[in-house]
């Protein structure tokens, strides 16, 4: 029998979204292709939706 | 006196801290416990009655008796990325990292074992009846005649998921949602039902806690919407004043639940009323603070770079 709360589930639609960004092990932050942390572009991070409180659901429960 | 963040390569969010640590020339490691063993290598030394301990990753050294404080953020499980990855191996990785952790003495955001407690939303209902919150009537039951009562005494109700939602491919959300007296409530006698009063709502508030600082935001909502979290509203979160009977009930949870960091969602009624949903210990932020512009990442460098207070014994909180 499907528990009941499963009756609520819906597809995220969300596909693995390749980030135009990638860690620096130097700085330990991640990085732009020209080298600025990807944190100075704002409109980048709120495009990628990576902050916001469903990123990361499906490994961490504290949204 | 260095800062250890946990937490994965991909954390964005993390780097807004990272960045301000930088900015305060604080030293930090950043260290995702998957990577160990492997790309970060681990020594704890327990010998003549004395401790002593290192972490290095990506060239980056940490000593225990160097550590100012732990952040944990997203860390992944240990051992996940090893060559041979096993749940063994992940116990024994687990043992070997947070035992030399909890053996030096440092502050943490937040202890896991804190963490771990403060995760169960039934008990962050209790806390929040002896905080002082307005919390909306709630069940969690395997019985489905009385989840069925629940629904028929409060109309409408909303189920959510405790732990959330279930992992594997295709990925799956389960968002907040209103159910109506016929559902079929055989399926709750298959797993555990968490049912709550549905609080029709003129706005959703998100109140980020950090030490004794607070940072509320509020989001208007639409009518009949049910999950802040999903859908455009097509209005932005904006900074709000805490009101005084909030902070205190917010200082009260942090003290009964021994967290340093939180992010609580509040439903706010007609009349104003903030009416308590949840407490993550763990919650995001970033999206707050790119949208209101609040210093909260900031906050968080601030706490993490104090000294921590001189201890023979390990604290445990």
């Amino acid at each position: 029998m499907r528990p009941f709360t499963l009756n609520y589930a819906m597809p995220t639609g969300q596909s693995a979204a390749t980030t135009p960004y990638h860690f620096d092990v130097a700085l330990q932050l991640n990085v732009l292709p020209d080298g600025r942390p990807a944190v100075s572009d704002r409109a980048l991070l709120m495009a990628t939706g990576t902050t916001t409180s469903t990123a990361g659901s499906q490994t961490h429960f504290d949204d | 006196m260095t800062v250890l963040i946990l937490t994965a390569e991909q954390d964005v969010t993390a780097d807004m801290v990272v960045a301000q640590l930088h900015e305060r020339g604080v030293p930090m490691v950043r260290l995702d416990p998957a990577d160990l063993p492997g790309k970060a290598v681990l020594s704890a030394d327990y010998a003549h009655g004395d401790f002593d301990g290192y972490l290095s990753v990506n060239g980056h050294v940490l000593s225990m008796g160097g550590l100012r404080s732990v952040w944990v953020r997203r860390p992944g499980e240990p051992a996940a990325h090893a060559a041979e990855p096993s749940p063994w191996l992940t116990a024994e990785t687990r043992q070997a990292l947070f035992g030399m952790l909890y053996s030096a003495s440092t502050r943490w955001m937040n202890h896991p074992r804190r963490a771990e407690q403060a995760r169960h939303k039934p008990w962050q209902l209790r806390v929040a009846h002896s905080s002082g919150f307005a919390v909306p009537p709630t069940i969690v039951t395997t019985a489905p005649r009385v989840a069925q009562e629940f629904v028929e005494e409060y109309r409408d109700v909303v189920v959510k998921s405790a732990s959330g939602p279930p992992p594997g491919e295709p990925p799956v959300a389960l968002p907040t949602t209103l159910i109506g007296p016929d559902a079929d409530f055989s399926g709750v006698a298959a797993g555990p039902a968490l049912l709550q009063q549905y609080i029709p709502k003129r706005a959703d508030i998100r109140l980020t806690s950090i030490g004794t600082r607070m940072f509320a935001a509020r989001k208007a909502a639409v009518p009949g919407q049910v999950d802040g979290r999903f859908g455009d509203t097509g209005h932005a979160w904006e900074a709000t004043a805490v009101p005084g009977r909030i902070a205190r009930s917010v200082h009260e949870y942090l003290v009964l639940t021994g967290l340093a960091y939180a992010a609580f969602d509040f439903a706010e009624d007609e009349d104003g009323v903030w009416w308590f949903l949840e407490g993550n210990q763990g919650g995001q932020f970033g999206f707050i603070e790119l949208e209101t512009g609040q210093p909260i990442a900031d906050t968080v460098a601030e706490w993490l770079s104090q000294r921590r207070p001189a201890h023979r014994i390990p604290e445990g909180h």
